[in-house]
């Protein structure tokens, strides 16, 4: 158990034609000891290189990393005291699951036959799988090998854990119940671990923090509820939440954004963080938008937008609503509502932008000019 | 779509005996198969258990069944024990050479395969394509660089023989079969190597890393993982470098050329052979003794050789 540090990591591929190709760019983490990251990203954004850059499996082009404040860039895998659970469960299918488990501890520890086949008996029955271990990965369901992979990870009691997409295999339903397993696991072993998905969910369910990637380049870093509320820049605000954040171009004319098809009058805050920018991007969540049948009072917030499509997804609704009246293919924009809120396609309601809800990006850098009041929230956690 | 269902009724109605005309067409070839790839043997066979002596002029198919049936010949053993007297110091040496030679070729090839798949590193390609092109080097082309190169270029009859003397079973004409199971390996070397690569281009690539991170060298990776995983291609390797090392006579011919190190293929040329006529019956039982050996591995090695086909 320790910390992992990666300071400055990069990594350049270059391709046999002699183009360089920017993997991982400049990446700089600090994993506390026993704390939870989820390295999140879109597919090829570089998360799996900094995995297998940790692991020893990827050299490292330029930068270091380095766990328990050793330097571990040129130690082979072997020596780095590093288990690692691989989307494909990686198990050897000509071992039973106990040999699959003592393999690591044979090879890496000169611990006697005895200790070895005690702690695996041990871990197995930790993972609940203590009647399988004579039995080979083939005959298993993916879920129990699944098991199996995380079990040969945990009997190393290595320095740290790596998962590369573990969970992604499974269906969707056990794939809750191990999202919910795997972290109480790691929160009773206490072992520094990085994991790694493309899905938001298990990183915003999971990690104590989360570190967003795109294009190899670390967008942010910070605990799910921070990157969720206060992104550091329009790619994490759209990635980070489901259904996604709305996204709005519109022209700055002193404290009002006018767009293609509605006008936004701002606060004095916010036309303070808007500054001397032409252009902003104006976002708003899904859940924060509030759908009324009619008109309250003649707000400057609240617009008259037609239900294009509506998701029963039982608990709520997500409906797709649009400005362009009567347009066969209409721009849309997400809003949730309860689900029991009867609302059909066709129908015309009045959709309010909360000033206090939204938020501003620079339309050229993306990078948050202004992120939603946090007032609301933080009320009502003191009241319960 | 119900009417589509009567189809079949119609052509049940073309049958014979009462089975569908194309399933009696099916099984009439296939029998017709079987007899064609069977008759020669079974000739053989027949033929191999026929006395010598009232072998001439009775039809080689047909079962020795005289005095029952006349003009048929007598059956007589006679053949297979002398074949058996003829061939066994052939049988003895070709045992020699062959069981090395088809182990190395295999181990040698898995390992190179290993190397040259599983493992990365820079010029992997360039090897691997000597390893191809040595597939297609004809037989004809090495054979005289071959002699020269045994009997001329290195000194391995000289090397050989006070090993011979000092050790039990060595004979000093056994340097010879050394050369051949060297010449053999080399020569099964690259087709070895194809099958193993194209078996361990299909193991998981998380598999190898996994191993890795538990902290297994190459070797032992190797040894645990790589090898226990590669028994069905083995199989297909035994079966396929046993064979073609079992029958070869070229290179026995260019290396051997004659004495007592003489493998099986090149004694089986000469025997019944004479100036007073050629003995049939000891050909067929020698040319069947030969071939039992493959025959036995196929028998050994069958299930796990399908396994490996099919992997």
């Amino acid at each position: 158990m320790a910390e992992l540090t990666l300071d400055g990591v990069t990594k350049v591929f270059t391709e046999d034609d002699g183009n360089e190709i920017v993997a991982v760019d400049d990446v700089n983490i600090d994993i506390e000891d026993g704390e939870f990251l989820v390295l999140v990203g879109p597919s090829g954004c570089g998360k799996s290189t900094t995995l297998r850059m940790v692991a020893g499996l990827e050299t490292v082009t330029t930068g270091e990393i380095s766990l328990a404040g050793r330097r571990i860039n040129d130690s082979p895998p072997a020596e780095r005291d590093i288990a690692m659970v691989f989307q494909s469960y990686a198990l050897y299918p000509h071992m039973t699951v106990a040999q699959n488990m003592s393999f690591g501890l044979e090879e890496s520890t000169e611990m006697g036959d005895d200790e070895i086949s005690e702690l695996v008996a041990d871990t197995a029955g930790m993972m609940g799988i203590e009647d399988l271990v004579d039995r080979k990965p083939a005959d298993l369901s993916g879920g129990q090998q699944q098991r199996v992979a995380l079990g040969r990870a945990i009997v190393r009691d290595p320095e740290a854990f790596l998962m590369d997409e573990p969970l992604s295999n499974l269906d969707a339903k056990l794939r809750a119940t191990m999202r919910t397993e795997l972290q109480r696991l790691q929160e009773e072993l206490g072992v520094t671990t990085i994991y790694v998905t493309h899905d938001q969910t298990e990183a915003m369910t999971m990690g104590d923090r989360i570190a967003i990637l795109n294009d190899g380049v670390l967008q942010q870093v910070g605990t799910p509820l921070e990157c969720y509320h206060t992104p550091n820049n329009e790619f994490v605000a759209g990635f980070i939440g489901d259904p996604s954040m709305n996204f709005f171009e519109m022209d700055v004319d002193k404290d009002l954004l006018i767009g293609d098809r509605f006008e936004y009058p701002l606060t004095a805050a916010q036309t303070e963080a808007v500054g001397g920018a032409q252009t902003v991007t104006l976002g708003i969540r899904p859940e924060d938008i509030e759908i009324e049948a009619d008109r309250s009072a003649d707000s400057p917030h609240e617009f008259d937008v037609d239900v294009d499509v509506v998701e029963p997804r039982g608990d709520e609704n997500t409906l797709h609503l649009t400005f362009d009246r009567g347009v066969d293919e209409p721009v849309t924009f997400t809003a949730t509502v309860s689900g029991l809120r009867q609302l059909q396609a066709g129908d015309s309601v009045v959709a309010t932008f909360p000033p206090e809800a939204i938020h501003l990006f620079d339309a050229d850098t993306e990078a948050a000019l202004h992120n939603r009041s946090l007032d609301v929230p933080e009320a009502t956690e003191q009241i319960v | 779509m119900s009417h589509e269902t009567a189809t079949p009724d119609d052509t049940e109605t073309r049958s014979l005996f009462g089975y569908p005309l194309s399933r009696v067409a099916l099984y009439g070839v296939l029998g017709a198969m079987t007899a064609f790839y069977l008759i020669p043997i079974e000739t053989g066979l027949m033929t191999g258990i026929t006395s010598p002596e009232t072998y001439t002029g009775t039809y080689p198919y047909l079962p020795p069944l005289e005095p029952l049936i006349p003009g048929t010949g007598e059956f007589s053993l006679g053949p297979w024990s002398t074949a058996f007297e003829g061939l066994r110091s052939g049988l003895v040496n070709s045992l020699i050479l062959v069981v090395p030679a088809t182990i190395l070729s295999g181990l040698l090839g898995s390992m190179a395969a290993f190397g040259l798949t599983t493992i990365s590193w820079r010029g992997q390609i360039g090897i691997y394509i000597l390893f191809v092109a040595g597939i297609f080097i004809p037989y004809q082309a090495v054979l005289v660089p071959l002699t020269q190169f045994w009997y001329n270029v290195v000194p391995l009859r000289t090397a050989f023989e006070p090993l011979a003397f000092a050790l039990p079973l060595l004979e000093p004409y056994h340097w010879k079969l050394v050369a051949l199971i060297i010449t053999h390996v080399a020569y099964g070397l690259p087709i070895c190597t194809l099958l193993f690569r194209a078996h361990y281009k299909k193991l998981s690539d998380e598999m190898i890393e996994a191993a890795r991170l538990d902290g297994a060298s190459i070797y032992r990776i190797y040894r645990r993982i790589i090898l226990p995983l590669s028994i069905p291609m083995f199989a297909v390797v035994f079966i396929y470098q046993f064979t073609q090392i079992w029958n070869d006579l070229l290179f026995a011919l260019t290396i051997v050329q004659f004495g007592d190190a003489a493998v099986v293929t090149q004694e089986l040329v000469g025997i019944g052979v004479s100036q007073s006529g050629t003995n049939f019956p000891l050909r067929m039982a020698a040319a069947l003794l030969a071939a039992l050996p493959t025959l036995l591995v196929y028998i050994v090695f069958g299930d796990k050789f399908a396994k490996g086909v099919a992997a």
